[in-house]
């Protein structure tokens, strides 16, 4: 069942267009990316789908409902830079937005500070957590009502490595649990690790949308093998395409393309035949960031 | 409105409140320096202020009723929007009318406890001379809190109104002071000429003479409390529409 549906969805600000008529579903389960730079209309996306915006046009529904008429006790929403009662303590926190709902939809407050591995702050002020404390917490009071669906918008901003990887194990462990999860990012490694489909968004337009590993596929190009060569790349390239492996140049660098990881062996086999020497080699393989940079033209 | 809801919110308001020893400590010291320096101008007489000590008690009342929830309401509202924490609420059952609720609740019971400190500072070092019955104590604690319920929706309107928390401050000053010299308060209206008419317009002169109609005059309280539940429902129900729940 579709949990989260968008249909033609336009919202203007006077004459700024910060979505473009975006259409999409998230199906039950799934964790779904949405990807953009900033000022691309993922927050806005984000607020029409949730009901904290109305849309000029088109649109949306959760949980099969208009955004307005869900039941709020089956969402939960971590709106981007959202910074709870800075005073209070986990616990305070989690059993205050836990207040918020029907006692029979909450989960336990203390085991849920547990969960999150808070059990060591669970007397310390908000303001006094580390930031990936911080950053649990605030997913922690996203799912005091065990939501069904839980909307993330850009959770890993602005906070360390140490935080990140603690928010995606969370966002893992709810995936494994069934939870739908739409995340908001624009950090490509994040949709990778954690998202089963990804919507590129630019100027408030859905530019692709699809399984993560099929949207690189389709538009981050091969991989590739770069040589930096000791002599002339240029007369390198001439011995080696003479040989019969192709190589183009790129600067002062000889590039391989389509080389895929159990073909490097051979590409360095052709240029030591060839007596070609080299200081440097790299192998790349295009993710995200390639297909969305080609996609959205910024590079 | 669901009771449980207004009461985790106003116990995390409560609580947030309490660990801000700055907050706690100008909630209840302002008003204490106000009536040692108005005690004083008072008693030496003359000028504006020719009335006796007792007469006063309903400005100084006035003073708390309307500053702390304009104040605290307003650099609330405009917090809560820069720290998305509205967006969040919208989010959760809660809703407007119970958030507001909540908050006066508690602004209710911080400004009834700085109002009994008032009340014990002229009585015992101003040497006022005021009626406190049960009745008259009973009608000033509801006038305290129909009032702030009024304040609090009208400091919810200026934190929707305004960009930032320093704002809201600077908002709150500009509007609270003036309104509170022209509410019948410390200045009677006799003194404004053309103006004074005006003065029936505000919310605040309506509670000033309800708590000195009980307080100090022995003149009828249920006409202005009457009035001053009007207009605290009207801007209740302002301030509780205006807050950003939604863009």
């Amino acid at each position: 069942m579709e949990q989260v549906e968008a249909d033609g969805l336009r919202k203007t600000y006077g004459e700024t267009v910060a979505l473009d008529g975006v259409s999409l579903s998230v199906e039950e389960g799934e964790v779904f990316a949405l990807v953009g730079p900033n000022g691309a209309g993922k927050t806005t996306l984000v607020r029409c789908l949730t009901g904290t915006a109305r849309p000029t046009d088109g649109e949306a529904r959760l949980l099969g409902s208009p955004p307005d008429e869900t039941n709020e006790a089956r969402v939960a929403v971590l709106p981007q830079e959202f910074s709870p009662p800075e005073r209070l303590t986990p616990d305070e926190l989690v059993g205050y937005y836990g207040s918020l709902y029907p006692d029979e939809e909450t989960r336990d407050p203390d085991a849920l500070v547990d969960e999150m591995g808070l059990s060591k702050a669970r007397e310390t002020r908000y303001d006094d957590l580390s930031g990936g404390q911080k950053s649990r917490l605030k997913v922690a009071v996203s799912l005091v009502n065990d939501p069904d669906v839980l909307f993330l918008d850009e959770p890993t901003t602005g906070i360390d490595p140490e935080g990140r990887e603690d928010v995606w194990g969370v966002v893992e462990r709810l995936a494994a649990e069934g939870t739908t999860v739409f995340l908001t990012t624009h950090y490509m490694r994040e949709v990778e690790r954690l998202a089963d489909r990804v919507a590129l968004i630019s100027e408030g337009a859905i530019v692709e949308v699809g399984e993560t590993d099929a949207v690189v596929r389709k538009h981050a190009g091969e991989p590739r093998l770069v040589v930096r060569t000791v002599g002339p790349a240029e007369e390198a390239a001439e011995t080696v395409s003479s040989d019969g492996a192709g190589a183009r140049v790129d600067g002062d660098e000889l590039v391989f393309d389509g080389v895929e990881v159990d073909g490097i062996g051979d590409a360095l086999d052709a240029l030591d035949a060839a007596a070609i020497e080299y200081d440097e080699v790299r192998w790349r393989e295009p993710g995200l960031e390639e297909a969305y940079l080609r996609l959205t033209g910024e590079r | 409105m669901k009771a449980s809801r207004i009461r985790g919110e106003a116990s995390a308001e409560w609580r947030s409140f309490l660990r801000k020893p700055a907050a706690v400590f100008f909630t209840f010291v302002f008003p204490a320096i106000l009536v040692a320096l108005f005690a004083a101008v008072v008693g030496a007489g003359g000028g504006f202020f020719e009335e006796p000590q007792g007469y006063y008690f309903a400005g100084y009342l006035a003073f708390v009723v309307l500053l702390t929830p304009l104040s605290r309401l307003s650099s609330t509202v405009a917090r809560g929007r820069d720290n998305r924490r509205f967006e969040k609420l919208a989010t959760t059952p809660l809703t407007r009318a119970e958030w507001l609720a909540a908050h006066v609740a508690v602004n209710g019971a911080l400004i009834l406890a700085a109002s009994a400190l008032i009340t014990l500072l002229l009585v015992t070092i101003g040497g006022a001379s005021l009626s406190l019955t049960p009745v008259s104590v009973a009608v000033t604690a509801a006038a305290v809190v129909v009032a702030s319920a009024g304040f609090c929706g009208v400091g919810a309107l200026i934190g929707r109104s305004v960009s930032s928390q320093d704002g809201a401050i600077a908002v709150s000053n500009g509007v609270g002071f003036p309104v509170l010299f022209l509410s019948d308060t410390f200045v009677s209206p006799d003194v404004l000429g053309a103006g004074a008419p005006a003065v029936e317009l505000l919310p605040l002169t309506h509670f000033s003479r309800a708590v000195r109609g009980v307080t100090f005059a022995e003149a009828g309280f249920v006409v202005p409390l009457a009035v001053l539940a009007a207009f605290s429902a009207f801007f209740f129900a302002a301030g509780a529409y205006a807050l950003p729940w939604q863009e």
